[in-house]
């Protein structure tokens, strides 16, 4: 049973305190004033769940307590019942203007008084559990919302944002960029080298939105980079990942995907579209080519389906674009959508930009469209821009394969000796190389296979143009020499930290370094002038 | 690729001969502890026959120059533009004296 609830009587009579408490007190505990004053003290220390106040008292009458517990933040809530003998309508008004619950005329009526009581404390019992309940309500939301908000950042960082520049990229620019909706949404797009000349991207959507969505996405980019792993084809790949989404897929979710295979040197493009957008590839000059060829349904849908691809072979300044139905549905202010016309429309004046300044206007054209309009759907625009190949004005290249044994450097270093004594290299250039070969080369060699193993590495040597190119490649664990220095193990002397002084003199002696992770392997890059400037 | 050493008035002369890299810095270090064990504290690194050193090297002239602080010194000789670049470049040329020839190490070193 609950504890009785605590109802507090004022008025200046002690008969008319006796009658209302005599009827009262069995069903309830009672506090008692017998003015304004008192009963303001009784409401703030007593705590009551009911007030039964009396107009006419002497002093402060019923109306200006009831307005100074109405103001006193501990007593707001406490419900008031007027009683008194006045029965006119301007007086019951003035009370409920003041706050006033309710409103009981003398003499008063013995099941009234009860009926009204009791209605009154199980009105504000609800009002409290409505409250208690709101306040649970609004806790769990708030941590819904901030969990949700952390999926979305893990969600977003799955998507890469290293693109590709440098050495060994030079044939072409990538760029992507997903604006996500305010929801969790299920757009996504990815890119990697499967070896050093081929380039995975792909373009995803999944339908609905939410966790849901969100888990699906990232379960279909895992399934889409484990099977380019082992196929170029994409109809291949595409068949594969479909049968594993579909296999035990009780919520009947599916992504519409297009994902293409480039040759970074040829431009030879593999590609297969299931369900997705259709990509358009912008020439140079301006002129579109839409490629509206679908290659099977939305993957995740239905099991065993093979899909099927179609290649296409860019041609220096062509671009590639993908983009999710984010952009073409984006919505204005007054519900008009941004339709594949007006990016048909875009496209055609942005022919001859790089693929980051086309990807921005495009996603900064939607975003003013819609103006004010919430953005309904995740917007992904990823661009692919073949430059061809470079002219290569090197007279001379020589590669040197090898693995990270003990004589590895010695041999290097004399394969090097022919190759500057052919090319009659000078002897300055042949010692900063040399030192190079010893410290790099042998920083790869003593931790690049932590685990012992065999490991390939190339060595390449390309003379050109007054510059003497040396590319190091090797299959080991992940190292970005220009990120930071090595910490020396051998160290046996303290005071001086030497550790990456090679890398610090590489550097130093070099014109140019750069260091690239790319298909699993570590590629560094430095040049040296033949000549000093 | 040996490590030629000497014994000149009192200095412990080394001179690399071809490098001094990764390949031969562990002998030159096991050269240079027993000699600085056995009470050589004056010595000279004497780059006249050295083509080019890397930093395994330049860690075997800091592991002299510890060796003998105390009580001894450290001087290096003969270096081509570019064994001279990477001394400068690794700030050794502020921490060890170095000299344009042997006459002058030797100098150097007795002082």
């Amino acid at each position: 049973m609950a504890k009785q609830q605590k109802i507090l009587v004022v008025d200046d009579e002690p008969i008319n305190i006796d009658v209302l408490t005599g009827l009262l007190k069995q069903d309830y505990r009672l506090i008692v004033a017998k003015n304004g004053a008192r009963a303001l003290k009784a409401a703030q220390s007593g705590n009551p769940d009911l007030v039964l106040l009396d107009i006419m008292m002497p002093d402060m009458d019923g109306y200006e307590v009831c307005r100074r517990l109405k103001a006193d933040e501990s007593t707001r809530d406490i419900p008031v019942i007027f009683i008194t003998a006045m029965n006119q309508t301007d007086d019951e008004a003035l009370g409920f203007e003041l706050g006033a619950a309710d409103y009981i005329t003398k003499p008063v009526s013995p099941p009234i008084l009860r009926a009204r009581v009791k209605t009154q404390l199980a009105l504000t019992q609800s009002r409290k559990e409505l409250e208690k309940a709101y306040a649970t309500i609004k806790t769990q939301k708030d941590r819904m919302e901030i969990e949700l908000n952390v999926g979305r950042d893990i969600q977003m960082s799955m998507m890469p944002q290293d693109f590709p520049s440098g050495p060994g990229s030079e044939s072409f620019s990538l760029y992507a960029r997903l604006e996500a909706a305010r929801e969790l949404g299920g757009d996504f797009y990815d890119f990697f080298f499967l070896d050093e000349s081929t380039l995975c991207f792909c373009v995803g959507d999944v339908s609905g939105k939410g966790v849901p969505a969100a888990l699906f996405m990232a379960v279909t980019k895992t399934l889409i980079k484990s099977a380019a792993g082992s196929s170029r084809s994409t109809a291949a790949i595409l068949s594969r990942v479909n049968s594993r989404l579909s296999a035990d897929n009780e919520g009947c979710m599916f992504v519409t995907l297009f994902v293409a295979i480039c040759d970074i040197h040829s431009g030879a493009v593999t590609y297969t579209n299931a369900g997705h957008n259709p990509p358009y590839i912008i020439d140079a000059n301006g002129s579109m080519l839409r490629l509206d060829t679908r290659h099977g349904p939305v993957a995740g849908a239905m099991d065993g389906i093979d899909y099927r691809e179609d290649a296409v072979v860019l041609k220096a300044g062509d671009t590639l674009l993908m983009f999710t139905d984010g952009v073409t549905e984006a919505t204005g202010p007054s519900s008009e959508l941004f339709s594949e016309a007006r990016l048909v429309g875009l496209l055609e004046q942005s022919a001859q930009q790089e693929a980051e300044s086309l990807v921005d206007s495009i996603v900064s054209s939607v975003h003013s469209f819609e103006g004010d309009a919430e953005q309904a759907d995740d917007i992904t625009v990823l661009a692919f821009r073949f430059h061809g190949e470079q002219p290569v004005d090197s007279q001379a290249v020589s590669v040197c394969k090898t693995w990270n044994g003990l004589r590895t450097t010695d041999e290097v270093i004399a394969w090097f000796e022919t190759f500057a004594s052919a090319h009659a290299l000078d002897v300055a250039i042949r010692r900063k190389v040399k030192l190079v070969f010893d410290d790099l080369l042998g920083n790869v060699i003593s931790y690049a296979y932590p685990d012992s193993g065999v490991g390939d590495i190339t060595v390449k040597l390309a003379l050109g143009n007054g510059v003497l190119v040396i590319t190091l490649v090797d299959d080991g664990v992940p190292f970005d020499p220009l990120e930071k220095s090595r910490p020396d193990i051998d160290q046996t002397v303290a005071q001086r930290d030497i550790g990456g002084l090679g890398i610090h003199l590489s550097r130093e002696l070099m014109d140019e370094v750069s260091y690239q992770r790319r298909a699993g392997q570590n590629i560094v890059t430095l040049e040296t002038r033949l000549a000093e400037l | 690729m040996d490590i030629l050493s000497s014994k000149v008035e009192g200095a412990f002369v080394v001179m690399p001969n071809g490098r001094l890299d990764t390949n031969n810095a562990p002998q030159a270090e096991k050269l240079l502890v027993e000699n600085i064990s056995a009470g050589e504290k004056r010595v000279i690194f004497d780059f006249s026959k050295t083509d080019y050193i890397s930093s395994a090297g330049l860690r075997v002239i800091l592991q002299a120059a510890k060796l003998v602080r105390k009580d001894g010194r450290v001087v290096l000789c003969n270096a081509n533009e570019q064994i001279y670049e990477v001394l400068e470049i690794s700030g050794f040329l502020d921490m060890i004296n170095y000299c344009s020839d042997l006459k002058g190490a030797m100098q150097s070193v007795s002082e």
